[in-house]
């Protein structure tokens, strides 16, 4: 790694849980030094290797891509392998970090994501295409592509799900990671289950309970918009019949 | 008694809609009229049929929007979540009888006798 050599001490100040030991979650400091490049995820594994071994947190591509390291630093969701120490030290030189809340916690900075993967299964979030598959691809035209609005670069780290105020007190909402992906499937002209859909997520614990708090847009590392996304299948959940039948005369020309 | 999801969001964008124009027509006219305020100007007022449907419209539109609010709110709570039946019910209860009542306050206002006939 890259740096310019300069060091400073920090103080990482680390939600510590052990359900062996602890009774309730307790808050350690571990003071290190680090360079201007190192990242939250660098320090975590410092200290793992340093100065204490028990840390226990998810990790796995170091890029960005993978969503294991979502974690919340100084009261914000985000990913700790791109977000360097230095962005992220308050006035006493010091950074906070605990797992990610409104989940259970199994170690440190483990949570149970049982629940996060339950919501993203029940929308079905793969795509059922036509029985006759033509022989040559599918076309979508490019403002087909413009409307999914990139949803399919979400990494399912869970950063918005975890700061969905609903999901905190109601764990059969949806969630704003399963609905982001929910409507990449809708406005897929390819899909054939849009009806299905349309009533799965339009239902007690759906589109319809999100409050517009736009936790999940600020959470997202990858700067999508799950919000825009429940409003846009809020729209569709209500003009249903015409948009499957819409759906189906485009399916014609695919 | 459970409404679907789709139709209770439709009821509050609907009443917030509602509330946009006669809470502005209401703060306008009831708290920074021109001139001074006083209750006779308030009565002459209300003594109009159409600003008494306009206020039994607030009425409503606030009571919508605040039930079915309240109800999307509370139902949020997954342990409440099997009585949505009962607070669905009760949300309508609460509805009826708190739009009776004001409905019944806002017709209540009336000229005094030997004003009446002063109105054009």
């Amino acid at each position: 790694m890259a740096t310019n050599g300069t060091t400073r001490t920090v103080t990482i100040r680390l939600q510590r849980f052990n359900p062996d030991v602890d009774k309730k979650p307790v808050m350690k400091e571990y003071t290190l030094e680090i360079t201007s490049d190192t990242t939250i995820l660098d320090a975590l594994e410092q200290i793992k290797a340093t100065q204490d071994g028990s840390l226990t947190f998810r990790r796995s591509c170091r890029h960005a891509i993978c969503g294991s390291c979502a974690m919340n630093v100084n009261g914000r969701n985000t990913l700790v392998c791109n977000q360097r120490v230095n962005a992220h030290l308050d006035r006493k030189g010091a950074v906070t970090v605990r797992p990610l809340p409104y989940l259970p916690i199994i170690k440190d900075m483990v949570v149970d994501r049982t629940s996060f993967w339950e919501q993203y299964q029940r929308v079905k979030p793969w795509l059922v295409p036509p029985d006759d598959v033509p022989e040559k691809e599918f076309r979508m035209t490019p403002e087909e592509v413009a409307a999914l609005n990139d949803a399919e670069k979400c990494i399912m780290c869970g950063a918005c799900y975890s700061a969905c105020t609903v999901t905190a007190v109601n764990k059969r909402y949806i969630g704003p990671h399963a609905l982001l992906k929910a409507s990449l499937r809708v406005l897929d002209p390819r899909d054939t289950i849009t009806n299905e859909r349309l009533i799965e997520i339009s239902g007690n614990d759906g589109v319809f309970r999100c409050h517009t708090i736009f936790n999940c847009i600020d959470a997202c590392p990858k700067k999508l918009n799950p919000t825009q996304a429940i409003e846009t299948l809020r729209k569709l959940a209500q003009k249903r019949e015409a948009f499957v039948a819409a759906r189906k005369e485009r399916q014609k020309s695919l | 008694m459970q409404i679907s999801h789709t139709r209770i969001f439709q009821l509050q964008r609907l009443s917030a809609i509602g509330l946009v124009i006669f809470l502005t027509t209401h703060m306008v006219v009831a708290h920074y009229p021109p001139g001074h305020l006083d209750f006779s100007r308030v009565i002459e007022r209300m003594a109009y049929p159409l600003w008494k449907g306009i206020d039994i419209l607030l009425l409503a539109s606030a009571l919508v929007h605040a039930v079915t609010g309240m109800y999307m709110v509370i139902t949020d709570v997954e342990k409440v979540g099997r009585y949505r039946q009962v607070l669905g019910w009760a949300s309508i209860i609460l509805f009826t009888v708190a739009f009776i009542y004001g409905t019944i306050t806002i017709l209540a206002f009336r000229l005094p006798a030997e004003t009446v006939n002063l109105i054009p």
